[in-house]
């Protein structure tokens, strides 16, 4: 590989490394396990990037850090069955309007429950709601068509709905 | 349209992924249905929280750096390693940090007594440090596995660095490199903890045992010095000096 096509790597596909590292996060549900994941990944990305001509270079990056994020946990079988509290819950503040002690209680039961999502449901609500992707660069990304994406993300919300007490509980 | 029909494309909806002409209807349903309407408003609802409060991380300057380095050199690019220790290694390392920590007790006086070396070293073990976090210089090796970084370094320099697996305690191996310190080439072994490098720098010397010392701080950088079986060891990191010379001790303890 030339020094330009690295330079041009370097320009266009390393400035999505959070974005890379946000997605291996949520799929691995581990900081180290994300971190080599995501540097796999990249290498990986260097080795195919004469393959990628256009399209979103994100959505591509993202793609390839997915595939090495299900590789990597099929071989890690240990697979972590806790689910982390995230470590950026805040201490609760007398200070603190009840509105907003609410909101920042509703955040946390929303961040635990994407994070207890079976992976084919969190992989969706991930690339749609954090690294807002369209359905066509999802359906891309994860290998399935269009349709089933709209309806998993249907099915995800749903349920993401049902914990946040904003739908009447019924089956779905 | 039939609610059934509406329900399976009101996320299609939310996202303004329909075409125009199915948006329409599901419109003119939404307006006569109160029930999908209501569904409708608690996925645009939920999907509104989802976007607002979903954590955003940022790579860690480790990562960062470990991917610099390898696109400064693809060719040296080794896939990382992925067994982790398992448990009966914990015990063991808890038991060997203990051991180490009864001892250590004894011989830290002795340690304090002795001074810090020259001044000139640490000075430059924390530049090289800085040195290795700027440029795209941190690792010329890059594993997390010990069996790969400690042979690398054969026949480069005038040792054979220990490289101990502190995975299982939080200090995983990113790698290793030579650098210069005091005119020569010297053994560095990279590791990490969250988001901060610890560069272990390593390099012969005959005088006897002793245990790790907190030998300094600098502009943020804390340094904590060793020696052990005819090499003196320095790790440098802006991590707090307690958990350096956590990795410290763990290190001298593994063999």
């Amino acid at each position: 590989m030339s020094q330009r096509d690295i330079d041009r790597f370097e320009r266009i596909i390393v400035p999505h490394m959070d974005d890379a590292y946000t997605l291996a996060r949520y799929l691995l549900r581990d900081e180290h396990d994300a971190q080599d994941a995501v540097q796999d990944a990249v290498l990986r990305a260097l080795r195919f990037f004469d393959g990628y001509r256009d399209g979103d270079p994100r959505a591509w990056l993202l793609a390839i850090v997915r595939n090495c994020c299900l590789t990597w946990q099929r071989r890690n079988k240990s697979g972590k069955t806790v689910i982390p509290l995230t470590d950026t819950a805040p201490i609760a503040d007398d200070r603190e309007t009840d509105t907003l002690a609410i909101q920042r209680s509703q955040r946390e039961v929303l961040q635990r429950a994407v994070e207890a999502l079976p992976i084919e449901f969190r992989e969706v609500i991930v690339l749609r709601e954090v690294e807002d992707l369209s359905y066509r660069e999802i359906s891309d990304v994860v290998g399935v068509p269009v349709g089933t994406v709209m309806s998993r993300l249907a099915r995800a919300r749903k349920r993401l709905a049902n914990t946040l007490g904003m739908l009447a509980k019924e089956a779905g | 349209m039939k609610c059934a029909e509406c329900r399976e494309l009101l996320s299609g909806q939310v996202d303004n992924e329909l075409m125009e002409n199915e948006s329409q209807d599901i419109q003119a349903h939404l307006a006569e249905c109160a029930e999908c309407a209501r569904e409708h408003d608690a996925l645009a609802a939920t999907s509104q929280l989802l976007k607002q409060s979903l954590v955003r991380h940022s790579a860690p300057d480790v990562l960062k750096a470990r991917i610099r380095s390898a696109l400064a050199q693809p060719d040296v690019f080794e896939p990382p390693a992925v067994q982790r220790p398992k448990h009966s290694q914990w015990i063991r390392m808890a038991i060997a940090c203990a051991a180490v920590a009864i001892i250590s007790s004894g011989v830290t006086y002795e340690a304090l007594t002795r001074g810090g070396g020259p001044r000139g070293v640490a000075e430059e073990v924390i530049t090289s440090h800085v040195r290795s976090l700027m440029g795209g210089h941190l690792t010329d090796v890059i594993s997390n596995n010990t069996h790969n970084v400690k042979p690398w370094f054969n026949g480069k320099v005038d040792l054979s660095p220990t490289v101990p697996n502190l995975d299982s305690i939080g200090f995983p191996l990113v790698g290793g490199r030579i650098d210069y310190v005091q005119g020569r080439a010297v053994a560095t072994v990279v590791y990490s903890r969250r988001q901060h490098v610890i560069n272990v720098y390593s390099w012969p010397h005959r005088a006897p045992n002793t245990d790790p010392v907190a030998a300094g701080s600098d502009k943020g950088y804390h340094l904590v010095e060793w020696r052990r079986d005819g090499i003196e060891q320095w790790a440098v990191s802006d991590l707090n000096t307690a958990e350096l010379m956590d990795f410290a001790r763990a290190f001298t303890a593994s063999r």
